[in-house]
C-alpha cells in the first residue's frame, strides 16, 4: 500500500495510548543489567494465522523483574470476537469464552500492562501482530517496544549471534522441543496463559545460559 | 483466576501445608509466588544474613543447607522438590542459622511472608506444621507433625545480638585507659619491642608534658619499615603519622565514634580536652569497637569499601536500613544519624564513579586526567537522605580543549549514566524531573554551569526558582572539589550583584502556607491518591529547607547543606533570634525521623501521613514543629521587603 493509503487508514491515536506512546519514547540505557529490566512474556491462542482475517481469542502474559518471575503480574484475557472459531480453536478447545472483553477495554489494559517492558515470545511476531489488529482502530499500529524472540534467543544461545537463521533446521527449536531440553514439564499447552507461562519459565533459564554467554546488559540482549 | 496461578496452586497443593489450605487460601498464596532460578553453585540466602520478606518452596533440583564452622561447611538439610526451608522469616524475622547452596540447578518459589500471615493465624493445623518443622530441623519443614511441643523452647531463645544497643548505653565500649607511649627520640625497634611486650598494635608518640605528638601502628612498621628497608635505629618521629587526630575522653560515643568513620580511622587517640594540646587519657581502636558490636556503620562501612559486587553494595545498603530503623526508633541524635546515612550513601557513590571510571579508562584515555566532580544535589546534596528516594545528581567537569569537547560531552555522560545504572541496581529511586547525572542537561562543564546559575540568578522565573531549590543544595561527593568550590564563589558573586534573587527566592519561601487551617486542624490533600493525607514533605518539610536556604544564601554562608546545621548557624550568626532558629532546627529533625519512620514502616518514601492514624502525642508532636514556620516567614517577609515586593 502507498503511503497515501497508509496516511488514510491510520486512525487518530486514543488518548488511553499517549501514557503507553510516552513509556516506551524514552530509550533504555543499554549499559542497563539484565537483572534491573522487565521482560513481558506473552502468547495469544487465535482463530487462523492470517492477521488480515484471524481473531486473537486468547491472551496470556506474566512479567519477569529483578530475574524473578511474578505470578502476580500474570493476566489472562479474551477479547470479544463475533468471527466464528475455525479448526485451531477445536484444538484449544476455546469456545464461547467466560468473561469476554470488549475490544477498547482489552486495548486499555493490554498497553497498560506492557507498559515499557521488553517483549518476549515464541513466535512472538505472530502474536504481536495478531494483537497490533485490535490496537489499530485506536491508531496505533505497531507496538513501540523492544522485542525479543525466543526462537531466535535460543539459536543465538547455540549458534551465536551471526548465525544465518536459514541454515538453521526449526525443529529443535519448537515451544515443545525447548521445554524437554531446558526440563520444563508440558502443562496447558495450547492455552495462551499456559504457554506464556511455559514460555517464561524456559526464557528464565536461557538467561542463565545467556550470563554464561556474558550476555549481561541490554545491549548486549540485542547485539 | 488465570491458568497461571492455577499451576501454581496446583503444584503447590500437592505438599503440606499446602494440602491443607482450602481452596480460596491456596489461590490468594498462589497468585503472589515469585519465582527464581538458580543454578548449580549458586546461594540462596547466607547464614546471618537477614531474614527475606518471603519463605521457599522448591520447584525442581536439589539445595543444601549448609552450617559454616570455622573452616569447614556441614550439610544440615537436604531439600527436594515441594520441601519448605527458609521458614525462619515467617516466624522470627530473624538472620537465616544456615547457608542454601543450590547443588543442582534449582526453581524456586518463594513465598510472600504477608499473605502466609493471615492465613496462620486463622488455620491452626498450618500454624502447628510450621511450628514442628520449626523445631526439628529449624529450618526445613518435613511431614512430621509429632514435635509440636518443642516448638516453644526455640521460639523463647531471645537474639543475642545487642550491636546496636551501643548507642543507649556508653558502657558497652571499653576504652583503653593505660596507653602505651614513647618519646620522639625513640628508635624505631625501641618502639617495636614495647608494642610487643604489651601486644598492643599500636604506641602513641608524646612530648615531654605527654601531649601526643604521633601514632605508630603495627601497618606503619610493615610499609615504612620493613618494606622500605628501612633502619630500625632511626627514631620514630621519623615513621610516625603526625599531626593525630584527637578527640575529648569525655565526649560521647558518637562524636569519638564520627570522627573514626569520617577520617577512616583504626586507632583514635582521647586527650584531656580533645586537642593535641593536651595528655593523652586513652585510646581506641576499632577493633574495640568491632567486638562490641554485630551491625554497625563501621561494620557496614567496612564492607562496603571491600564490596566487588554491585549487589553486595545492594545488600549493606539494605542492612543500613535496618539500622537506621533502630537509629530511629530509639531516637539516637538525628545529626548523628544523618552523618552516618550519608557517609554510607556517599561511599556508594564513590564506589559507583570509580568503578565506572575504571570500565571506561581504555577507551577514553585521552580523558581521564581532565578533572570533575560529582554533585548531590537536594536531599543527599544537604546531607538529608535517610531512605532511597528520589536521586538528583549532576556532573561538574573542567573545561577541555575546543577539539576534546564532544568526546568530553560523551565521556562524562556515559560515566553518570554508569553511576545512575549502579546507584538504581542499590535500590536508589530515580528522580520524576530526570535532575540526574545521566540526563545531558546535568552533565556539563564549569563554564556552562556558571551559565546556569548566572540565567537562574539573573531572570528568577517560577522553573528557574525551582531549579534553584534543588541545584543550590548541591554538595560535592567525589572527585575534584575545588570545581565546585569555584562555582559556589561564582554564585555569591552574582547574588552580590542582583540582590533582586534573593528576593525572588525568599518571596517563593513565604509562599506556601502554614500546614494548620483555621481550627488548627492539618491541611490535608483534597482530591488525588493522597486524598485526606497530610504531604509532610511539601506542608511541613520544605518551607523550612526553604526559608533556611535564602537565609545562608543572604549571610553567604559556605558549605553548611543540612536544614537542620544551617539553622544552627543562623542561630550563631543572630544571636537575636537564636532562639526561634534553634527551634527550627530541632522541628526539622523531628519531621525528618517522623517522615523516614512512616516510610520505612509503609515501604515507601513516607511523604504521606495520614493525621487520623496518628496517635494524639504524635499530632501534637508534629503541629509543635510547624510553630517556627510562621515566625520565621514574618523575619523574612520583613528582612526582604516582601510586602513591597510584588511580582
Amino acid at each position: 500500500m502507498s503511503w497515501i493509503d497508509w496516511f488514510k487508514s491510520s486512525k487518530p491515536r486514543a488518548a488511553f495510548l499517549e501514557g503507553y506512546v510516552a513509556a516506551n519514547t524514552e530509550k533504555i540505557p543499554g549499559i542497563r543489567p539484565i537483572d534491573q529490566l522487565t521482560f513481558v512474556i506473552l502468547d495469544t491462542e487465535t482463530t487462523g494465522f492470517d492477521p488480515n482475517s484471524d481473531h486473537v481469542l486468547s491472551f496470556g502474559g506474566i512479567k519477569i523483574k529483578k530475574n524473578i518471575l511474578q505470578i502476580a503480574d500474570s493476566v489472562e484475557w479474551y477479547p470479544k470476537t463475533d468471527r466464528q472459531p475455525n479448526a485451531t480453536a477445536t484444538v484449544h478447545g476455546i469456545l464461547q469464552q467466560r468473561n469476554q472483553l470488549e475490544l477498547k477495554e482489552f486495548a486499555v489494559k493490554l498497553v497498560e500492562f506492557l507498559g515499557n517492558g521488553i517483549l518476549v515470545g515464541h513466535h512472538v511476531g505472530f502474536d504481536l501482530s495478531m494483537l497490533a489488529q485490535i490496537l489499530k482502530p485506536f491508531g496505533l499500529s505497531n507496538f513501540l517496544n523492544p522485542v525479543i524472540d525466543t526462537v531466535q534467543f535460543a539459536i543465538r544461545l547455540d549458534y551465536g549471534p551471526l548465525a544465518d537463521l536459514s541454515q538453521i533446521a526449526k525443529e529443535p527449536y519448537s515451544l515443545d522441543q525447548l521445554c524437554t531440553r531446558f526440563g520444563i514439564q508440558l502443562d496447558d499447552r495450547h492455552t495462551a496463559a499456559g504457554d506464556a507461562f511455559l514460555t517464561a519459565q524456559l526464557f528464565l533459564k536461557m538467561l542463565k545460559e545467556a550470563e554464561k554467554k556474558g550476555i549481561r546488559t541490554y545491549s548486549d540482549l540485542f547485539r | 483466576m488465570n491458568v497461571i496461578v492455577n499451576r501454581v496452586a496446583e503444584f503447590l497443593h500437592r505438599f503440606p501445608p499446602f494440602s491443607f489450605l482450602e481452596r480460596e487460601d491456596l489461590l490468594s498464596v498462589a497468585q503472589q509466588v515469585e519465582i527464581q532460578y538458580l543454578e548449580k553453585g549458586e546461594t540462596l540466602f547466607t547464614q546471618g544474613e537477614p531474614a527475606r520478606p518471603s519463605f521457599f518452596v522448591l520447584k525442581e533440583g536439589t539445595i543444601h543447607l549448609v552450617e559454616k564452622t570455622q573452616n569447614e561447611e556441614e550439610i544440615r538439610e537436604i531439600c527436594d522438590e515441594g520441601d519448605v526451608f527458609g521458614v525462619l522469616a515467617l516466624l522470627g524475622k530473624r538472620p537465616y542459622l544456615l547457608t542454601s547452596r543450590v547443588i543442582q540447578n534449582s526453581l524456586i518459589y518463594a513465598i510472600p511472608v504477608s499473605v502466609f500471615e493471615k492465613i496462620l493465624e486463622k488455620n491452626s493445623r498450618v500454624s502447628l506444621f510450621f511450628a514442628a518443622g520449626f523445631a526439628a530441623g529449624q529450618v526445613v519443614v518435613r511431614q512430621d507433625l509429632s514435635q509440636g511441643q518443642k516448638a516453644r523452647s526455640v521460639l523463647k531463645t531471645q537474639n543475642k545480638d545487642h550491636s546496636l544497643l551501643i548507642f543507649s548505653e556508653k558502657s558497652a565500649l571499653t576504652i583503653s585507659e593505660s596507653v602505651l607511649t614513647c618519646q620522639p627520640n625513640c628508635s624505631i625497634s625501641k618502639a617495636a619491642s614495647l608494642m610487643a611486650q604489651s601486644q598492643v598494635s599500636s604506641i602513641v608518640i608524646t612530648n615531654a608534658d605527654g601531649f601526643p605528638l604521633g601514632i605508630l601502628t603495627d601497618k606503619d612498621l610493615r610499609s615504612r619499615v620493613l618494606a622500605v628497608g628501612l633502619d630500625p635505629n632511626h627514631p620514630v618521629s621519623k615513621i610516625m603519622t603526625s599531626p593525630v587526630i584527637t578527640q575529648a575522653r569525655q565526649d560521647d560515643f558518637s562524636t569519638i565514634y564520627l570522627t573514626m568513620i569520617k577520617n577512616r580511622l583504626h586507632h583514635l587517640v582521647l586527650t584531656s580536652d580533645g586537642t593535641d594540646q593536651s595528655p593523652v587519657t586513652g585510646l581506641i581502636s576499632d577493633h574495640d569497637i568491632f567486638l562490641s558490636m554485630g551491625n554497625s556503620p563501621a561494620i557496614l562501612i567496612h564492607a562496603l569499601v571491600n564490596a566487588k559486587e554491585i549487589s553486595e553494595m545492594k545488600a549493606i545498603r539494605d542492612r543500613a536500613e535496618a539500622m537506621l530503623r533502630y537509629y530511629l526508633e530509639n531516637e539516637v541524635a538525628m545529626d548523628f544519624v544523618s552523618s552516618v546515612m550519608t557517609e554510607i550513601n556517599d561511599l556508594i557513590i564513590k564506589k559507583a564513579v570509580e568503578m565506572a571510571k575504571s570500565s571506561l579508562s581504555e577507551e577514553f584515555s585521552a580523558l581521564e586526567s581532565y578533572k570533575f566532580c560529582f554533585l548531590s544535589l537536594g536531599s543527599e546534596g544537604r546531607e538529608e537522605q535517610l531512605l532511597r528516594t528520589d536521586l538528583d545528581n549532576a556532573i561538574l567537569y573542567e573545561d577541555v580543549p575546543d577539539h576534546l569537547q564532544e568526546q568530553a560531552k560523551i565521556y562524562f555522560l556515559t560515566l553518570g549514566s554508569q553511576v545512575l545504572e549502579t546507584l538504581l541496581a542499590c535500590g536508589f529511586e530515580p528522580c520524576p524531573a530526570k535532575m540526574m547525572a545521566n540526563n545531558p542537561d546535568w552533565v556539563q562543564p564549569l563554564s556552562q554551569w556558571k551559565t546556569y546559575f548566572s540565567q537562574w540568578i539573573s531572570l528568577p522565573t517560577p522553573e528557574a526558582l525551582l531549579k534553584s531549590s534543588i541545584f543550590f543544595d548541591y554538595r560535592p561527593v567525589t572527585g575534584f572539589k575545588p570545581l565546585a568550590e569555584e562555582l559556589t564563589e561564582h554564585i555569591y558573586q552574582e547574588i552580590r550583584v542582583k540582590k533582586g534573587f534573593l528576593n525572588f527566592l525568599a518571596k517563593s519561601a513565604v509562599d506556601t502556607p502554614p500546614p494548620l487551617g483555621f481550627f488548627k486542624d492539618f491541611i490535608v490533600e483534597k482530591s488525588g491518591d493522597h486524598r485526606d493525607q497530610f504531604d509532610i514533605k511539601s506542608r511541613a518539610m520544605l518551607p523550612l529547607t526553604d526559608l533556611a536556604r535564602v537565609l545562608v544564601l543572604s549571610q553567604e554562608v559556605v558549605g553548611v547543606n543540612n536544614t537542620f546545621k544551617r539553622f544552627e548557624k543562623l542561630a550563631e550568626l543572630e544571636p537575636g533570634h537564636a532562639e526561634l532558629f534553634t527551634q527550627a532546627g530541632k522541628a526539622y529533625e523531628i519531621l525528618m525521623r517522623m517522615r523516614a519512620i512512616e516510610g520505612l514502616e509503609k515501604n515507601n518514601s513516607g511523604r504521606y501521613l495520614s493525621p487520623t492514624s496518628l496517635g494524639k502525642l504524635q499530632r501534637q508532636l508534629l503541629k509543635t514543629t510547624f510553630l517556627p514556620i510562621s515566625d520565621l516567614q514574618e523575619i523574612v517577609r520583613i528582612r526582604f521587603q516582601l510586602d513591597l515586593f510584588r511580582s
